[in-house]
């Protein structure tokens, strides 16, 4: 049994997606949460100089992505075939276009340009991607509320912890996209993931 | 016997990788590459209105790196674990980050402004991408001159095409990063792949 410890700051961020598929999974791992102020001094511990990083055995692995990609093959939530795990990439992918134009609206400076930026990425930018999203859906989900092949992968786990992000933001976001309003209420109602989100910790990000 | 079919524009950009793994496993595939003209009549066949596409037994998968790692995956070029696929893929999101801060300035129209932001994409910007390759290519190349463990995998071939753009900019770059240089080296000089570079369209990008 590989020993597994996954070190990042102290919120959802890019490690979410990791923490639930560990939760689905019931898989046991380390959780390293570091404040902003400890964060410094082990930097230099990391790869690349960042997290989150996942130590599997000893050996480091960074890049969010990279990481979960790893631990929904390892728990079997990254679809049941290589082609399936390319039609859960397609749609991974697809969420990190639709998250890109987000995070410099978040980090803006000035108070009226933030303003702006937020208004335009969610007026006119996510809107396109979510459409595009829904797309994916419908033609990979086999009819059913999951991405992929009538099955959750971590797909829709990700597209669940972005979403949190945006609508902390801008409550109505997925108004107009029914499909993905019930893709994130199956995500929900699963047994070991209602559990996780009832415990786990209350942070700002 | 499987089919395949990759769509893209006529040059190298987001389906050069997808070429050269079919080079390196020597696999046979349709390689239709649209004008500008003829792309706007074919757009609304694709998934996302994007391409590169692929068509696998008459399936499309959108997003290049989807593609590229189904393929990988497909001819044993992607890790010969899931912990090894897991190396190559933080190499592959190591080498995305340092071409997603090159992107836009390749974007800007104004000339003189262009020259300004790839100085300062040459001198602030590009060291620590490729320091950080480097050190991922010693932390996981198991001494060799391949990125993961002493094998090509797609990591090579991403980093030998993403390089070309690089070289464009300063065709001595690699001067001070004598891994890297290596690196590209044993890849064009594996006899599929020389063959197959000898051979390609010449285009502009």
């Amino acid at each position: 049994m590989p020993s597994y410890k996954l070190t990042y700051f102290n919120g959802r961020g890019r490690a979410e997606v990791s923490r639930l598929i560990f939760a689905v999974a019931g898989e046991k791992f380390e959780d390293v949460r570091y404040e902003m102020d400890q964060w410094p001094a082990h930097k230099a511990e990391m790869p690349l100089g960042q997290i989150p990083v996942l130590e599997v055995d000893g050996v480091k692995l960074p890049q969010s992505a990279a990481i979960a990609r790893f631990l929904a093959k390892q728990f079997h939530l990254a679809g049941k075939d290589n082609f399936e795990q390319a039609k859960v990439d397609a749609v991974v992918d697809t969420i990190d276009d639709s998250f890109k134009g987000f995070v410099p609206t978040r980090f803006e400076k000035d108070e009226a340009k933030k303003e702006e930026l937020t208004k335009k990425y969610f007026g006119e930018e996510l809107p396109k991607h979510l459409q595009n999203l829904e797309t994916l859906g419908k033609l990979y989900g086999n009819g059913g509320h999951f991405f992929v092949g009538k099955q959750l992968t971590w797909a829709d786990l990700l597209f669940y912890t972005f979403a949190q992000a945006w609508i902390g933001v801008e409550a109505d976001c997925l108004n107009n996209f029914p499909w993905l309003q019930q893709n994130r209420a199956e995500v929900e109602k699963q047994p070991k993931i209602a559990e996780y989100l009832k415990n786990r910790p209350n942070t700002p990000f | 016997m499987s089919t395949y079919k990759l769509y893209y524009f006529n040059v190298r950009g987001r389906g050069e990788v997808a070429r050269l793994i079919f080079a390196a496993a020597d696999q046979k595939y349709e390689d239709i590459r649209y004008e500008r003209e003829e792309w706007v009549s074919h757009k609304s066949e694709m998934p996302l209105g994007q391409m590169p596409v692929l068509e696998y037994n008459g399936v499309k998968l959108p997003q290049s790196a989807a593609i590229n790692r189904f393929l990988a995956n497909q001819f044993h070029l992607a890790g010969k674990d899931n912990f090894d696929q897991a190396k190559v893929d933080a190499v592959v999101d190591t080498i995305n980050d340092m071409i997603s801060k090159y992107r836009p300035i390749r974007m800007e129209q104004d000339e003189a402004k262009q020259k300004e932001l790839t100085k300062t994409f040459l001198a602030d910007e590009l060291p620590k991408h490729l320091q950080n390759l480097e050190g991922l290519g010693k932390l996981y190349g198991s001494g060799g001159s391949f990125f993961v463990g002493n094998n090509l995998t797609w990591a090579d071939l991403y980093f030998y095409d993403i390089a070309q753009h690089i070289l464009e900019l300063d065709e001595n770059i690699f001067n001070n990063y004598p891994w890297l240089k290596e690196n590209r080296q044993q890849v064009e000089k594996q006899p599929k792949i020389a063959e197959y570079l000898k051979n390609r369209p010449k285009t502009s990008h």
